[in-house]
């Protein structure tokens, strides 16, 4: 009777995990099939720059945070996927949303990455874009569309931005 | 959004809705009516004499209601008209609309990086401009920063304009305009304009009376 009760217990409970799990992931809001909203900022070699003049490019947008500890890893990956596909027309833009600019600037002088790097230390285009976790990374297609969206990064995440990237500038 | 503008947009939705319904409604009814006898269908017995009274009464009939729709397409394109307009006057009225443009002349001492505009010492505008956006106004293009309202009486306007100056120095200036908002609309430019002179540009806020 009592294992029973320990087995009825259980199968509630993972019942309610699952449902609740399923609910968040079900009501995470995402931009994917939306026109990516614009903005406009400065890059760290003084360069102003807004998303809406990169029409008719593809362009890779990443959210990340010097405390994240995956931005890091993230950031290297997209250096290299930047050297190889920018001549075919891949646009790759860096957002720090770090509210400690200078920290956030010395974090960025020392990736030496090759793509722009520039800072949204107001938030306001981390909250158009429903930031919630960092960092996050979006693939925007010629047309001004989201297409792709990710949140997190692990290893072999590159691959997925690759074959979107890919079928992207194939269009 | 405006509670008015609300309103307005509600009030055109609904016109549109009724006006498509009563179209549609007439239109039924129009589909309904007998149809005149014609082509091959139509025997010689079935063909009414011509002077006999349904011959005349059915085209005319038709004749009316398909007035009926065009005047009513007609009263609906009219109001969605007024409504627009109604809309419009709404978000931004005459009596308290306040327009900003910047314009640049030259530009040979001042590579333009950023606007902000404060109107009654409260930040209303604070743009930045791409190297593309810097290059349309010093090919004569002229930018409208800033649309909003403001109530008749005096206001302050500050504008600051950051950028490169002579010699590719960090350069930031500023320019200030008080001005008297009447009854009507209020236009205003921001200038960028070269002092050859004295090698340095200059900013001034001109008033569009």
């Amino acid at each position: 009777m009592r294992n029973l009760w320990l087995a009825g217990s259980l199968i509630i409970a993972a019942a309610v995990t699952g449902s609740l799990a399923a609910l968040s992931f079900a009501a995470a809001p995402t931009l994917v099939g939306k026109d990516a909203p614009d903005f406009v900022l400065k890059a760290r070699d003084g360069r102003n720059l807004r998303l809406s003049e990169f029409r008719g490019q593809v362009v890779l947008v990443n959210f990340w945070a010097r405390w994240a500890g995956d931005s890091r890893q993230e950031m290297s990956a997209l250096d290299r996927i930047n050297t190889t596909y920018n001549r075919a027309g891949l646009v790759v833009l860096g957002i720090s949303v770090d509210e400690d600019l200078i920290r956030a600037e010395e974090f960025a002088a020392a990736m030496k990455v090759s793509y722009p790097l520039m800072f949204d230390t107001g938030a306001r285009i981390g909250r158009d874009y429903l930031l919630e976790k960092m960092p996050m990374t979006i693939l925007v297609d010629r047309g001004g569309v989201v297409r792709y969206s990710n949140v997190g990064f692990k290893r072999g995440d590159e691959r997925a931005y690759l074959d979107h990237i890919r079928e992207l500038l194939r269009e | 959004m405006n509670p008015k503008f609300r309103v307005v947009s509600i009030m055109r939705g609904a016109l549109l809705a009724c006006a498509w319904a009563a179209g549609a409604a007439l239109a039924a009814s129009a589909a309904t009516a007998p149809a005149p006898p014609s082509g091959p269908t139509a025997t010689p017995d079935a063909v009414p004499a011509p002077g006999a009274p349904g011959a005349a009464a059915a085209p005319d009939d038709f004749k009316t209601l398909d007035q009926e729709v065009q005047g009513l397409k007609k009263d609906v394109i009219d109001l969605n008209k007024d409504l627009f307009v109604l809309e419009e006057e709404l978000l931004f009225p005459a009596n308290t609309q306040v327009a900003l443009y910047v314009s640049m002349d030259v530009g040979a001492f001042f590579a333009l990086d950023s606007v902000t505009v404060k109107i009654d010492n409260k930040e209303v505008k604070n743009y930045l401009y791409t190297a593309r956006e810097a290059d349309a106004l010093l090919k004569g293009g002229v930018q409208q920063i800033y649309l909003g309202n403001l109530k008749v009486g005096k206001h302050e306007l500050v504008a600051f304009f950051t950028g490169k100056g002579p010699v590719e120095r960090n350069y930031k200036r500023g320019a200030t305009i008080t001005f008297d908002k009447g009854v009507g609309a209020k236009y205003l430019e921001l200038k960028i304009t070269d002092r050859l002179a004295k090698h340095q540009p200059e900013f001034t806020i001109k008033d569009w009376e």
